[in-house]
């Protein structure tokens, strides 16, 4: 096995590891386990540790995004009565159960269900929908915003770590098995591993000229999503930083050839575009290289307190704390990663992250100077999608940058 | 005064509170505003503090547009454009609660946006069914107090507390009279003017708006009286704008009963009697009927209108959807068909603030309502 491994490359490796993972999930009913929804976001370890199998429904609406799925999904669900509004991952996910479609033929049914809302306000109702129908048991995993006011914090903390012992305890009443603390000090440890790794990899876009872009941070997010807590996940990270470092950074091969703009991008992916966002931006020497989206899940946990860590860390994620604090995070890329450009995607798929982009882009351009371009769609449904439309401003905007650094590169500017 | 002069006085105050407000004002209280929902008014009152429910605006949007995107609920939308374009000086503070992503974003744009003497957010728990929503909401009311003592500069006593739950349990228990009495003589006041009373009850200091309803009680007849219209239970968060109740009135319908955010569930629980104070507004909290955004146990949702519509007797269920509301569009399916599985007649209707007439909207409550006639009639 160790040989073959050795021959594998990071991307076979991460086929592999999903397909076993998928697989895993379809004869989990069969072999006796359990099956949980839950949320990206969320204290997944507490699964792996009672070896339950968390299944991502969103995951899942990714996989039917891009294979371009969504608007018959969702077509057949606002015949439902459903509205064309709520986010392209719940329309993928409810439209699947309608019409049984799927890149991957499903997923299994849930026995348990866990959403957590430091990510969004939307799964748990989502989850409502999911819960309703099949049954089972929804654990909604509150986070109030994590405010900067100290003694809130504390409190918060104290809040969140309660849920974790009750959402045991259903664990326990779900399986009929006791919970083994020492085993979820192992499942963190492995999480913490995986963590730094994935964080060290989307750390390699502040090398100039980067050889990473965001969609390469987007296609490798997947296996810390759903893997982190197993040892595999780590295997895969050591595996991915490696081959990046012998095959682009030592050589100094940048991923577009000659890069120019070095761009930040808000909010999550126009799933079923970003190809094409990538060589539309690349003709312009200009490259996206990072968001706090993608490094939600750069988490920093301290196995030896596992309850605590892993409270502290989920309350904190990128969209559960306030606006200043967000725009910090947001700026602290900026200056890692040198960046020099902002397109900041308005996605009305998305509230949780959306909501107030305005506010956000005015505080990144005041610190940084860099202008931004705010721009409407949607993630995941190509009937809000206007291709023209985006790239007409998109090509505006670099036109834009164009003219700046040129006024710049003569004095006109500083 | 007169049963008229009483009603007017508060449909005037619930169609536009800020003359009583400013007035108050120059009588040296401050204002608090909070949206919907949950915010624990005795504690606000208890500081010495006016709170006041933000019910949004039907005035045309100009700003808010600029800062929300495009499928923002109508309620949160109106709300801002309320305080940042029509009465950006009317208000001294405001505590701010949040209960889905929308109230939990506007909570920042708020901050940034409206500058005021006092802001403090209210994290109230999105879950209810397990002993840690309990700690949470007993530690963030804690919180709140404090805050609000420091804004003052002097402490909330229980003493205070005890007198402030006893003016608003009061204010509820004379509301829910009326309520009662209306459900027994639907003839005796309309649809509009209940929910003026109610609505009313959102701006007014205790001790202005409890001598009205007395006297209001007092003049109204109390056997009970069949004025033959059909009877009908409301359903949703929040019915705006108001004159959706003019048309009710209209076309012959009278209100037994609501699962509404600003109407029963804003007027049916009290404050127990407790020594811990904390602990009381903690209790009333959590015996709140279900609201859409907060995770409650399994279907209790859906549950809790089904008994109002039992225990009322009513004709059928009219649902307030809040355009772009998010949770009752992730509600609603199921909620239809549950209705349907029941034989209970349920009309939807897309409210938005700023859009008064919508002709279609009355000409499906016309059908409707004639459906329910016809099914009394003939049933
Ligand atoms: S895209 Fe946004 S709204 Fe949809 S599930 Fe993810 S965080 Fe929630
Ligand atoms: S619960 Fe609905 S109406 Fe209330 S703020 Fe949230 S989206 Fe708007």
């Amino acid at each position: 096995m160790g040989e073959a491994k050795q021959k594998m490359t990071a991307k076979e490796f991460s086929k592999q590891l999903t397909k076993k993972y998928y697989e895993g999930a379809k004869h989990a009913h069969e072999q006796g386990k359990f099956i949980a929804y839950t949320t990206a976001v969320s204290p997944a370890e507490l699964f792996y540790a009672h070896d339950v199998i968390p299944i991502y429904p969103e995951n899942h609406s990714v996989m039917m995004i891009t294979h371009r799925m969504t608007a018959e999904l969702s077509e057949s669900i606002e015949r439902k009565g459903y509205t064309s509004h709520l986010c392209a991952y719940a329309r993928s996910d409810l439209g699947f159960r309608e019409l049984h479609k799927s890149p991957i033929g499903g997923i299994p049914d849930p026995d348990f269900l866990l959403a957590c809302n430091a990510q969004c306000f939307t799964l748990t109702k989502w989850f409502e929908v999911l819960s309703r129908r099949y049954n089972a048991p929804l654990f909604v995993f509150d986070t109030p915003q994590f405010i900067r006011d100290k003694r809130a914090r504390e409190e918060i903390i104290k809040y969140v770590m309660e849920q974790i012992y009750e959402m045991i305890e259903s664990l326990e009443n779900l399986t009929g098995k006791k919970f083994d603390f020492d085993r979820l000090k192992e499942v963190v440890e492995y999480s913490r591993q995986a963590s730094i790794l994935y964080k060290t990899y989307l750390d390699m876009a502040a090398y100039k000229p980067s050889p990473i872009s965001i969609f390469d941070a987007l296609i490798n997010m997947a296996i810390t999503v759903y893997l982190r807590g197993t040892p595999e996940a780590v295997e895969f990270y050591r595996l991915l930083i490696d081959e990046t470092m012998e095959n682009k950074v030592k050589k100094g091969i940048g991923v577009i050839p000659n890069e120019k703009y070095r761009l930040y991008w808000e909010n999550l992916p126009i799933w079923f575009k970003f190809r094409d966002h990538f060589n539309l931006l690349a003709s312009y020497g200009a490259v996206i290289l990072t968001s706090l989206y993608v490094h939600a899940w750069s988490y920093d946990f301290d196995p030896s307190d596992p309850v605590r860590t892993l409270a502290e860390n989920y309350a904190s994620v990128f969209s559960n704390v306030e606006l200043e604090e967000r725009a910090e995070m947001a700026l602290d890329l900026f200056r890692r990663y040198s960046l020099n450009g902002n397109l900041m995607f308005l996605n009305r798929s998305c509230k949780a992250v959306s909501f107030a982009i305005h506010e956000l882009r005015d505080i990144i351009t005041k610190k940084t100077g860099v202008p931004a371009l705010v721009f409407e769609s949607d993630m995941g449904d190509p009937r809000f999608y206007s291709e023209s439309q985006i790239r007409t401003r998109i090509e505006a905007y670099l036109e834009t940058l164009d003219q700046l650094s040129y006024e710049k590169e003569r004095g006109l500017r500083n | 005064m007169k049963k008229e002069e009483i009603l007017k006085t508060l449909h005037d105050i619930s169609a536009d509170p800020f003359p009583y407000l400013r007035s108050k004002r120059e009588n040296g209280a401050k204002i608090i505003g909070s949206p919907l929902a949950d915010v624990p008014s005795e504690m606000i009152y208890a500081a010495g503090l006016l709170p006041v429910t933000i019910l949004g605006t039907n005035k045309p949007i100009v700003k808010a547009g600029a800062h929300l995107p495009d499928n923002a609920c109508s309620l949160s939308r109106s709300n801002l454009e309320l305080v940042l374009n029509y009465h950006p000086d009317d208000f001294d503070g405001f505590v701010f609660p949040q209960v889905c992503d929308t109230t939990q974003h506007l909570s920042d744009i708020w901050k940034m946006t409206i500058s005021s003497e006092f802001f403090t957010s209210f994290l109230i728990p999105r879950q209810v069914d397990r002993k840690s929503a309990r700690h949470w909401f007993y530690a963030e009311t804690s919180r709140l107090r404090d805050n609000l003592e420091r804004y003052t500069g002097s402490p909330i006593t229980d003493e205070a507390l005890k007198e402030s739950f006893r003016l608003y349990n009061e204010n509820r228990h004379l509301l829910r009279e009326i309520y009662q009495i209306k459900r027994e003589a639907p003839g005796v006041i309309s649809d509009r003017q209940l929910f003026d009373l109610i609505r009313s009850f959102c701006y007014m200091d205790p001790k202005d708006h409890i001598p009205l309803l007395r006297e209001l009680i007092d003049i109204l007849p109390k056997e009970p009286s069949d004025d033959g219209n059909v009877k009908v239970v409301l359903s949703g968060i929040v019915v705006e704008p108001a004159q959706l109740f003019d048309i009710l009135d209209e076309l012959k319908v009278s209100i037994v009963g609501d699962d509404l955010t600003v109407g029963s569930r804003m007027i049916a629980y009290d404050v127990p009697d407790r020594e811990d104070v904390v602990e009381a507004l903690t209790e009333r909290h959590f015996a709140k009927s279900p609201f859409s955004p907060i995770r409650d146990v399994g279907t209790r949702l859906y549950d809790f209108l089904l008994q109002v519509v039992e225990e009322t007797h009513a004709d059928g269920v009219i649902y307030f959807h809040i355009k772009f509301c998010e949770s009752q569009d992730y509600d609603l399916p199921d909620m239809k068909g549950i209705m349907r599985e029941k034989k209970i007649p349920m009309i939807v209707l897309d409210t938005e603030y700023q859009s008064v007439t919508k002709a279609q909207t009355k000409t499906r409550l016309e059908a409707f309502v004639e459906s329910l006639y016809g099914e009394r009639d003939n049933g």
